[in-house]
């Protein structure tokens, strides 16, 4: 796709630059191409568009708090200190073993109840719930990426006076990410899915105007279809950017 | 067995650079460092032989703490090696070391491997940092390869990065945990090669090796430990000379094989 002469970085910079251009274009743009589309998107373009922009900000603001959740319970689940590996893990199983459906109404319904303090609206609600089950799984990932990195490259850094932080940031994390990134993208991208389940708070995302379009229409057939590729569309571009990423830590060159 | 004593190699400076003093180190139930007493002055080159389980890394990892030992002090430098973070730092930017399998970054180019440590602990700014780290490139050969990342390079020019990672830190003295037993034997003279001259330019050097021509030609003083504790601290004249230990010979005889 890119001229054979540019590098591999320039490629992936392209690759990301173009798919994260493509992913605003879309956002902003995508009422023209759905306005032209028969009834009954057409007459309800502007309302899926808005939809889709709900999506994609439940996916970036959760994908984003899930990598720094991940990466605190990865690191609670490898510490030194038994009791904040308890928690670590005791997160992760929580998580894990139940439906994210349940989560959502938890964070909605339940955690006011609890805490008047936590007191949030949909929107918020669905944040936090989405970004501690996207971080529970992302922990394991990222977790397997730090178990990964050798213990020769800690030695090394460590006796060249790196402090424990520095050598983290400078050598254990730039590695550990690089083998986390494939299930982290798994991740993100089932995310992205998973925002639906907002629904059932109430937060107008792609699945819930779909689902209010046809209450209001009875076209099952059009609305899911044109919701389906609205999700592909997102994914594709999600991936490439991701692929990008991926290509730009691939120093040795071996991906084909 | 009979520890032979020579005469002291060098007699012990008044104030060696390091001292260690009735060290004593278990892996679970091996006792793998015995009351091991000993001394490094600086401006020397001391080669640490024996048999494989004899300790001989393990000292050598002791001196820099990436090993704890349970009892007796290493002062090095007039810093005792210890659990303190601070001091622990202090120390490691004193000691450079220089392992078995390179240890580079692989995520970094070579000349990244070696500003790193310079820019992050010792605050030196990037252009000078990476002025510095060319000039060592220079000196072990290496600056055409600066950018490069060290999966490109072949297992001597990586241990030759690593050598002048280590350098860059300015220690007052370099460790080699065999630093050639990795290598393809046409490489091992471009290490050795670089550690000869490390050695004329006055670098205080503790090497474990298997290398008996780097110990004969370019060492002050053999230590050879058996069974975790000191056998045998001679001039490499005498040690590879009149060697009255059996259990040397033999083991110099197999070296040879």
């Amino acid at each position: 796709m890119w001229p054979t002469s540019w590098g591999r970085k320039q490629r992936s910079s392209a690759t990301m630059i173009t798919a994260s251009l493509l992913l605003v274009l879309l956002l902003w743009l995508l009422t023209i191409p759905l306005a032209l589309a028969p009834d009954p998107i057409g007459p309800n373009a502007q309302y899926f568009a808005e939809g889709t922009r709900v999506t994609v900000q439940l996916t970036v603001i959760s994908g984003l708090a899930g990598i720094l959740i991940g990466v605190l319970a990865a690191l609670g689940k490898v510490s030194k200190f038994p009791p904040v590996r308890w928690i670590a893990s005791g997160y992760i199983w929580v998580i894990r073993g139940t439906p994210l459906l349940v989560q959502v109404l938890f964070v909605f319904f339940a955690l006011p109840v609890l805490v008047p303090a936590l007191q949030m609206g949909d929107f918020a609600s669905a944040c936090v719930a989405l970004s501690f089950n996207v971080g529970a799984y992302n922990a394991e990932a990222i977790r397997a990426g730090l178990l990964a990195v050798p213990k020769g490259q800690i030695e090394a850094a460590r006796s060249l006076g790196l402090s424990p932080l520095f050598t983290f940031i400078d050598v254990t994390f730039p590695q550990a990410i690089k083998i986390a990134l494939p299930p982290l993208v798994n991740n993100i991208v089932a995310l992205l899915k998973d925002s639906s389940l907002a629904y059932a708070i109430g937060v107008v995302e792609l699945t819930n105007v779909g689902n209010r379009v046809q209450a209001a229409t009875f076209q099952p057939v059009p609305i899911l279809m044109t919701s389906a590729c609205i999700y592909l569309l997102l994914t594709t571009l999600m991936t490439q950017v991701s692929n990008a990423v991926e290509r730009r830590f691939d120093v040795e060159g071996r991906q084909p | 067995m009979n520890v032979v004593q020579f005469p002291p190699a060098a007699a012990p400076a008044t104030n060696p650079l390091i001292t260690v003093d009735k060290v004593n180190k278990h892996f679970g139930s091996a006792h793998v460092l015995r009351d091991v007493t000993t001394y490094f002055d600086a401006g020397k080159v001391t080669v640490i032989l024996g048999a494989s389980g004899s300790g001989k890394s393990t000292l050598l990892r002791t001196l820099n703490r990436l090993e704890k030992h349970d009892s007796g002090t290493i002062i090095v430098d007039g810093i005792e090696v210890c659990d303190h973070l601070k001091e622990l730092d202090a120390l490691r930017s004193e000691v450079g070391m220089v392992f078995q399998q390179f240890n580079l970054f692989p995520h970094m180019t070579v000349l990244e491997n070696v500003t790193l440590a310079p820019r992050r602990v010792r605050k030196t700014p990037r252009d000078q940092a990476e002025k510095q780290a060319m000039e060592l490139l220079e000196r072990v050969g290496l600056i055409a390869h600066a950018h490069k990342h060290p999966f490109a390079l072949s297992g001597g020019q990586q241990q030759r990065v690593a050598i002048a990672r280590a350098l860059a830190m300015q220690p007052r003295v370099m460790l080699f945990d065999e630093p050639t037993s990795a290598l393809d034997p046409e490489m091992v003279k471009e290490v050795l090669d670089v550690m000869k001259q490390l050695a004329a330019s006055g670098m205080t050097m503790i090497v474990v090796t298997h290398e008996m021509g780097f110990a004969r030609e370019v060492s002050d003083r053999v230590l050879f430990l058996d069974q975790g504790k000191v056998a045998q601290d001679a001039p490499p004249e005498q040690f590879f000379g009149a060697q009255q230990s059996e259990r040397i010979r033999a083991f110099l005889g197999q070296i040879a094989g």
